[in-house]
């Protein structure tokens, strides 16, 4: 938990001017955030004791990595000023796929995996086609292919998914490395590359400015059209990741793998300071976001409420997210 | 975060989209003829292909059957025609089923007092809604996507298996057919007539088109553009809540999960019938001739043995070649969701 929060920041301290909060209000809205989500670490800690054991710190990491994965998709996609429904559908079908190549081999998984990333990435680059060269909402868009892919993948299912999957694809998710689990350093790569391609590479910083400002973008020369692809076909292909790292988690497929996971992450991509409106949003506040709403989760099961009472708490809290920044903004 | 919906001067985004001019684009007005022609084309289609299609029987039951997604449809294109979406109307529909089952029953004297209850409560969830839109400027997404997640775990806190009762009188209300048309669909007609009126002849209706077409010029020509807002929200909510009762009096028990996938499904048939998704353009009847194009659809398929799982492929190819096909009209405010 501490693991990504501390590296999600590390970039920042030491920079001259970091504190500057007048001029960087996001960087205080990140450090609220990370001490919030710290709070809710400590109020877990002094709830449950054994919730700080390394073993169950890495059940949480476990845990936390599909939606991890998934927010820095989502993130990229509401920069430029879309959203993509489809993510949890890419994550079933990654999975079923896992399953049709129904093998035991070990040697196997890297094919499986190239495969899972290659589907990802062909369904975001449709996505991209629909909504860059059709003009169709990314809303709309995102919502038929998420609807398409389901029944594609029911109706090669035939309802109930078979097959197999070898031993090896576990360790994608909880074999341990260094530590950590495998789908922790998965995710911190992800997250460390989105970072870079959003704050150190030139078309990470066309694709912020296509967000925020499309006509703007398109005046002064920028290929606005092969940006707003990149970033669905990095959502696509991040979504597969996390299809696959969850097939490893549960063990089994079946046809609704990650359920949900697509709102999760339209939340948690807001909690961490992305706006729909697009141009803004940031790899560390999602990261964050999505940390949130699994510690959120993890308290409720330790407080042994139901998981409807955790659905409500979680309502208010995107709500309230919401609305603290827009009550920022407007002022 | 600058509001989605709430933020009128957002630049013109349109040039910097190639999306390819089809000569053969549509406008919404000549979608719903498309529509009819398609129905049309459907009924014949099943009467040639499936002996018991063209049944007086088969067609109540589609009919009947698309009753349910018609009053959600109903009350979701309100809410898109002022710019709006509303993703809580599944759970809504849960909520108000098990409100309704819940606390009727069985008992009919219960009856008519709760259902009145039930669908105010929905018309006071979408004035929250509304309020949040309006008041603290969050995107009509987040805010009920938010809602939904609260509403759909208080009718699982509430009720978390299916229960409850309905009195008799309600289910055979439910089934019940006048001169072999069924009441569902004539109650669903007259929801559609009355909202269509009212949108289109009523000072609070035209408000709605205005909000949903420019905001800004909507405020700057004097529209208070956040009571527009709110009744859409309200009427959206009354309707869902609406839905929720109908499917419970229809199952004789309220079902927490009842309303699951509506939030989506209500979204396809407003889409089919050519209202804009950014909003101002398109109207009810569109939706009307969409959601029974869909039921029909899926009821030929159902006939011709393809499976449900295959009709999901249809249904969002369905969506996309509707969403292509329609013209885009002339005023593009943004490229936001």
């Amino acid at each position: 938990m501490s693991a990504s929060t501390t590296t999600s920041n590390a970039a920042a301290p030491g920079t001259p001017g970091w504190r500057d909060w007048q001029s960087h209000p996001e960087r205080l809205e990140l450090v609220l955030l990370a001490a919030f989500v710290a709070l809710l670490v400590l109020a877990a800690a002094l709830l449950q004791p054994a919730f700080l054991a390394p073993g169950n710190l890495r059940d949480v990491l476990v845990q936390a990595a599909p939606l991890c994965l998934v927010v820095l998709g989502q993130t990229l996609v509401i920069i430029v000023r879309g959203l993509d429904l489809s993510m949890a559908s890419v994550c079933a079908s990654v999975a079923v796929m896992a399953t049709a190549f129904n093998t035991t081999s070990d040697r196997m998984v890297p094919v499986i995996v190239c495969a899972g990333l290659a589907l990802g990435a062909a369904v975001g680059a449709f996505n991209a086609w629909l909504v860059v060269r059709r003009g169709i909402s990314p809303f709309l868009a995102t919502l038929a292919v998420m609807i398409v892919l389901q029944g594609a993948r029911f109706a090669y299912t035939g309802g109930a998914p078979s097959g197999t999957l070898p031993e090896g694809m576990a360790a994608l998710s909880s074999g341990v490395v260094a530590g950590l689990p495998v789908s922790t350093w998965i995710v911190l790569l992800a997250a460390g590359g989105c970072a870079l391609f959003l704050t150190r590479s030139v078309a990470g910083r066309e694709t912020l400015l296509v967000g925020s400002n499309p006509e703007a973008a398109r005046l002064i020369g920028l290929p606005v059209a092969r940006r707003i692809a990149l970033a669905y076909v990095l959502s696509g292909m991040l979504a597969a990741a996390a299809g696959l790292v969850l097939v490893g988690y549960v063990g089994i497929v079946d046809n609704w793998t990650g359920k949900g996971l697509e709102l999760d992450a339209i939340a948690a991509a807001v909690l961490g300071g992305a706006a729909l409106s697009g141009g803004k949003g940031s790899v560390a506040g999602s990261i964050l976001g999505a940390l949130l709403l699994v510690m959120v989760f993890n308290i409720m099961v330790m407080l042994g409420l139901p998981v409807e009472a955790q659905m409500v708490v979680q309502g208010v809290v995107i709500i309230a997210a919401a609305a603290t920044y827009a009550v920022r903004q407007s002022r | 975060m600058t509001p989605v919906a709430t933020n009128p001067a957002q630049p013109v985004a349109r040039a910097w989209r190639p999306s390819s001019r089809v000569p053969w684009r549509l406008s919404w007005r000549d979608a719903r003829v498309v529509l009819a022609v398609l129905i049309v084309a459907l009924l014949a289609a099943g009467a040639a292909l499936a002996e018991r299609f063209a049944t007086a029987q088969n067609l109540g039951n589609v009919l009947e059957q698309s009753t349910t997604l018609g009053i959600v449809a109903l009350g979701q294109t309100i809410v898109v025609l002022a710019g709006g979406i509303d993703l809580s109307v599944g759970a809504m529909m849960s909520l108000a089923g098990v409100l309704f089952a819940g606390h009727v029953q069985g008992d009919a004297a219960r009856f008519w007092p709760l259902l009145a209850a039930v669908v105010a409560l929905g018309a006071a969830m979408g004035a929250v809604n509304a309020a949040l839109v309006n008041r603290l400027r969050i995107s009509p997404l987040i805010v009920t996507l938010g809602m939904a997640s609260v509403l759909q775990g208080t009718a699982l806190l509430l009720m978390p298996t299916p229960g409850g009762s309905l009195p008799e009188f309600a289910t055979t209300l439910t089934y019940a057919s006048v001169l072999g048309v069924p009441t569902s669909a004539l109650l669903l007609v007259l929801l559609f007539a009355l909202v269509g009126l009212w949108l289109h002849h009523t000072r609070s209706g035209r408000r709605v088109y205005a909000v949903g077409s420019d905001e800004h010029a909507a405020r700057l020509s004097g529209v208070d553009v956040f009571r527009g807002r709110s009744v859409a929200f309200m009427l959206c909510g009354a309707l869902a809540a609406l839905a929720g009762t109908y499917l419970a009096a229809r199952t004789g028990v309220g079902d927490p999960r009842a309303g699951t996938g509506f939030e989506l499904s209500s979204i396809v048939p407003v889409v089919i019938g050519a209202t804009l998704l950014r909003g101002g353009r398109g109207g009810v009847l569109g939706t009307l001739l969409g959601v029974w194009l869909l039921s029909l659809l899926s009821n030929l398929l159902n006939f011709l043995g393809v499976s449900s799982h295959v009709q999901w492929i249809v249904q969002g190819v369905i969506v996309l070649v509707a969403v292509m096909l329609v013209s885009t009209g002339r005023v593009v405010r943004r490229a936001a969701p």
